[in-house]
C-alpha cells in the first residue's frame, strides 16, 4: 500500500530579526536576562500588513520548488494557524487565491501548537482514501500583532515569533512515508495556555473596552502548570508513536520537539537519554510559532543537509488545548 | 493536572493498522449514528428587530424568509449550544463521550481566542485524550467536517466521530439600522452527528466535494482581529463607531454565487457516484436564504417538495444550519431509511460544499 509522503518542504521566516537584547529594551526589562530566562535568542517579525497567508505563498513557493511542481499539481490544502489573517474567512481561503489555483478544497483548521501534526495526519486520511492525489498542508503565523509590548508581557511576548512552513504531500510506493502519528487533546485545564478575547461567549458583547484595558487579548502562560505536562507528555507520546510505528529510539535520525520553552523540549530529549546532537527544540531557533515551528525547523535542516532522504525523523509537539502529539517519517 | 496515563489512550491514527486492511476495496462506509440539535429558547421575531433598527418585517421576510430566530440571553458560547446538542447526539447513536477517537467543531464564532471551541467542548463533554480541533469554514463548515470524519471513519482510523455545527452570531452582530443588513439574517444554534463505520452495502455517506475561492474573501467577512493589523485589537475596534468586529457582506455577491456554485458542486456530487437530479430524495441547502435555495431547486429542477427549509425559524446559523436542518427532517420523518440525502452548502471564502448520503 503506498504510503504518504513529503515531497517537498518550504518555510518563510520575516526579514526582521528582532533580538532579545532588543525586546529587552522594548519590554523595559534587564538586558541578558530575557535569553536566560526563555532560552531564546532570536526572533523575526513581519511586516505591517503581512499575514500568515503571505508567509505561507512564501514557504509553497520553495516547497512546490523542491517538489519539482508547480500549484496547479495540488488538488486540496488545509492551513493550520491560530493567528489568522482575518476573523474570517480563514488563510486557506486566502492561500488558495495567492497560489492562484482553480477553487481546490481550502480547509481552515484551529490546532494551536499542534496545527502542522493535525494537518499532517488529516491530509494523511485524504491521501488514503484516494480522495485527492496532492495536498499541501501550510502552517503560518503572524503572532507579533497579538502581543504585550508593555512591561506586563514580559513573561509571555519573548517567546514568540512570525513564521510559515508548506508540506506538499503525495503517496508513493518507495519505502520514503509516514510511519506512525497519534494526536491527543485534554482541554481539562485549557486556561493554562489561552486568550480569552474576542469572545463570542460573552453577552451580549465579544468585547469590551474593559476587556481590552485588562490585557485579556494578549496570550497567558501557566508556565509553572505547564511546564510539568509537557514533561510529562513527551516521552510519553514518542514512546506511544515509536510503538505505533514499530521503531526504536535509535531508529530515529533527528527528533523535532516543540515547546513554547525549548529548555523544556531539552531536557526532555536529556531525560530520554537521546544524544543532544539528535535533538532539536524548535523554539530555540526563532521562538514560539505555534503551528509553524515544527516543519520550518524540519524544511531548515532539509535544506542545510542536516536530516537527507530515507533518514527517520519524529516530530512531537505540547502545546495549548492542550493538545499534543507527534509523527514518524520516512524523508 | 492532566492524568492521561490512567486514561485509555483514545484518537491515536496508525497508518499502519490501516494497512492491515487487505485493500482499499474493504474501505468501508462512513454512516451517521445519531443527531442533535440545540438552539436556545429565546425567539427574536423580525418584529422584535424593528425595535432596535429602522426595518420592517415584511421587508426581512420576503428578501429571506426568515420569520425568527433564537438568540442566547446569557453568557454561552459554540461549545456550550454544541454540548447539548452532542449530547442528545451521542445518545441517539448510544455513544459515551469516552468512546469518541476524534471532535470536530465548525465555527466562524469561537468561544475565545484560543484554544479551539472544540477543546471546550471536549471538557463540557467530560472527556479526554481523543484530538479536538476546529474546523473554520464558515457556512461550509459543517460538510469540510463532515468530509474529514468521513475519511478517518472509511480509512478505519476512528471509529466513533462527533461532528459539531455551532454558533453564537448574537454577540458579534451590529444590531442597529446600521448593520441591518447582515443582523438581520443570523441566528444562534447548533447541530451534531455522531458518526461510525456503516455495515449496510451501498448505504452512507457516498462521497463529499469541497471548494474554495479566496478572490472573493471580502465579500463576506469579519476583519478583527486580524494577524495583519499592528496591533490585532485597538480601541478604535471595540469602541468606535466603525463596527470593524461585526460581519459585513455584500448580498448580491454572495446571491450571485451561491445560486451558481451549489447547483455546481451538487452535480459534481451526482456525477461522482453516477446519480442524477431525478435520484435525490431530500435536498438539505445550508440555510443561508430561502431566496437562494428555492433558486437552486429552479435551477437544478428539483421540485420544492424534495427540498427542506427551516429558515423561517432559526435564520442563519451557517455552521449549524446543516445538523440542524437534518436532525429536524429526520424528527419530522422526511428522511427514511434507503433515501437519498443530499447535503450542499456555500458561504463566506467563498467556501462551499456537498455531500451525498445514503440513508
Amino acid at each position: 500500500m503506498a504510503a504518504t509522503v513529503i515531497l517537498g518542504l518550504g518555510h518563510a521566516l520575516p526579514p526582521r530579526l528582532v533580538t532579545s537584547e532588543e525586546l529587552a529594551g522594548t519590554l523595559d526589562v534587564g538586558s541578558g536576562t530575557l535569553e536566560a530566562r526563555t532560552g531564546i535568542a532570536r526572533r523575526y517579525y513581519a511586516g505591517v500588513g503581512v499575514g500568515p497567508s503571505d508567509l505561507a505563498l512564501e514557504a509553497s513557493a520553495m516547497a512546490l520548488d523542491r517538489a519539482g511542481l508547480s500549484a496547479a499539481d495540488v488538488d486540496f490544502l488545509i492551513f493550520a494557524t491560530m493567528t489568522p489573517d482575518m476573523a474570517f474567512p480563514g488563510s486557506g481561503c486566502l492561500l488558495q487565491d495567492k497560489l492562484g489555483v482553480p477553487p481546490i478544497g481550502a480547509l481552515d483548521i484551529r490546532a494551536q501548537c499542534l496545527g502542522f501534526i493535525f494537518g499532517l495526519l488529516i491530509a494523511d486520511r485524504f491521501l488514503q482514501t484516494d480522495t485527492y492525489d496532492r495536498v499541501l498542508v501550510a502552517a503560518g503565523e503572524v503572532h507579533s500583532t497579538s502581543l504585550d509590548f508593555s512591561a506586563g508581557g514580559a513573561d509571555v511576548t519573548p517567546y514568540f515569533g512570525d513564521g510559515a512552513a508548506v508540506a506538499v504531500l503525495s503517496t508513493a510506493n518507495d519505502g520514503r512515508g509516514l510511519v506512525a502519528g497519534v494526536m491527543h487533546s485534554d482541554a481539562t485545564e485549557f486556561e493554562r495556555f489561552w486568550c480569552e478575547y474576542p469572545a463570542s461567549r460573552q453577552h451580549p458583547v465579544r468585547m469590551t473596552l474593559d476587556d481590552l484595558r485588562k490585557r485579556r487579548h494578549y496570550p497567558q502562560i501557566d508556565f509553572d502548570a505547564l511546564n510539568p505536562m509537557a514533561e510529562r507528555l513527551f516521552p510519553e507520546v514518542i514512546t506511544e508513536v515509536l510503538e505505533r510505528g514499530g521503531c526504536r529510539k535509535d531508529e530515529i535520525a533527528h527528533f523535532f520537539l516543540h515547546y513554547v520553552d525549548p529548555r523544556i523540549a531539552l531536557g526532555t530529549g536529556r531525560e530520554m537519554g537521546i544524544p543532544h546532537q539528535r535533538v532539536t527544540a524548535t523554539a530555540s531557533r526563532a521562538g514560539h510559532i505555534a503551528a509553524a515551528a515544527l516543519p520550518i525547523a524540519l524544511s531548515e535542516a532539509w535544506g542545510a543537509g542536516s536530516v537527507r532522504r530515507g533518514d527517520l525523523v519524529c516530530l512531537a509537539a505540547v502545546g495549548a488545548g492542550i493538545n499534543w502529539g507527534a509523527a514518524i517519517i520516512r524523508l | 493536572m492532566l492524568r492521561t496515563g490512567r486514561v485509555r489512550v483514545r484518537g491515536s491514527i496508525a497508518p499502519r493498522d490501516v494497512e492491515k486492511m487487505s485493500s482499499k476495496e474493504n474501505l468501508g462506509r462512513t454512516r451517521i449514528l445519531g443527531l442533535g440539535h440545540y438552539v436556545p429558547p429565546r425567539v427574536v421575531t423580525n418584529r422584535d428587530l424593528t425595535r432596535l433598527m429602522d426595518t420592517t418585517e415584511e421587508w426581512i421576510e420576503q428578501r429571506t424568509g426568515i420569520r425568527e430566530r433564537h438568540f442566547v440571553d446569557r453568557s454561552l458560547g459554540p461549545a456550550d449550544l454544541g454540548l447539548l446538542a452532542a449530547r442528545d447526539a451521542l445518545a441517539a447513536a448510544d455513544t459515551d463521550a469516552g468512546e469518541l477517537d476524534l471532535i470536530l467543531l465548525g465555527t466562524l464564532s469561537p468561544d475565545i481566542d484560543f484554544p479551539a471551541s472544540a477543546c471546550l467542548l471536549q471538557r463540557g463533554l467530560g472527556t479526554r485524550g481523543m484530538p479536538a480541533f476546529d474546523v473554520r469554514n464558515q457556512c461550509s463548515g459543517f460538510l469540510y467536517g463532515l468530509a474529514i470524519a468521513d475519511k478517518f471513519v472509511r480509512s478505519g482510523a476512528a471509529r466513533r466521530v462527533l461532528l459539531v455545527g455551532s454558533e453564537v452570531h448574537s454577540s458579534g452582530i451590529d444590531l442597529t439600522t446600521r448593520g441591518r443588513e447582515v443582523a438581520v439574517i443570523f441566528g444562534d444554534g447548533a447541530g451534531a452527528a455522531v458518526l461510525g463505520p456503516e455495515q449496510r452495502p451501498g448505504r452512507g455517506i457516498l462521497s463529499t466535494h469541497l471548494h474554495a475561492e479566496g478572490k472573493y474573501a471580502k465579500k463576506l467577512w469579519v476583519e478583527p482581529p486580524s494577524s495583519v493589523a499592528a496591533p490585532r485589537i485597538d480601541e478604535d475596534m471595540v469602541s468606535g463607531e466603525g463596527g470593524r468586529l461585526f460581519p459585513k457582506m455584500e448580498g448580491r455577491y454572495v446571491f450571485r454565487h451561491a445560486v451558481t456554485r451549489f447547483p455546481e458542486v451538487i452535480r459534481e456530487a451526482l456525477a461522482a457516484n453516477g446519480l442524477g437530479v431525478a435520484d435525490i430524495d431530500l435536498f438539505i441547502p445550508h440555510q443561508a436564504n430561502l431566496r437562494i435555495s428555492q433558486m437552486v431547486a429552479a435551477s437544478l429542477e428539483l421540485p420544492e417538495e424534495k427540498m427542506f427549509n427551516n429558515i423561517d425559524r432559526y435564520g442563519n446559523t451557517t455552521a449549524g444550519s446543516v445538523p440542524i436542518a437534518l436532525h429536524e427532517a429526520l424528527e419530522a420523518k422526511r428522511v427514511t431509511p434507503g433515501a437519498l440525502v443530499c447535503l450542499a452548502a456555500f458561504g463566506s471564502g467563498f467556501t462551499w460544499a456537498s455531500a451525498l448520503i445514503r440513508w
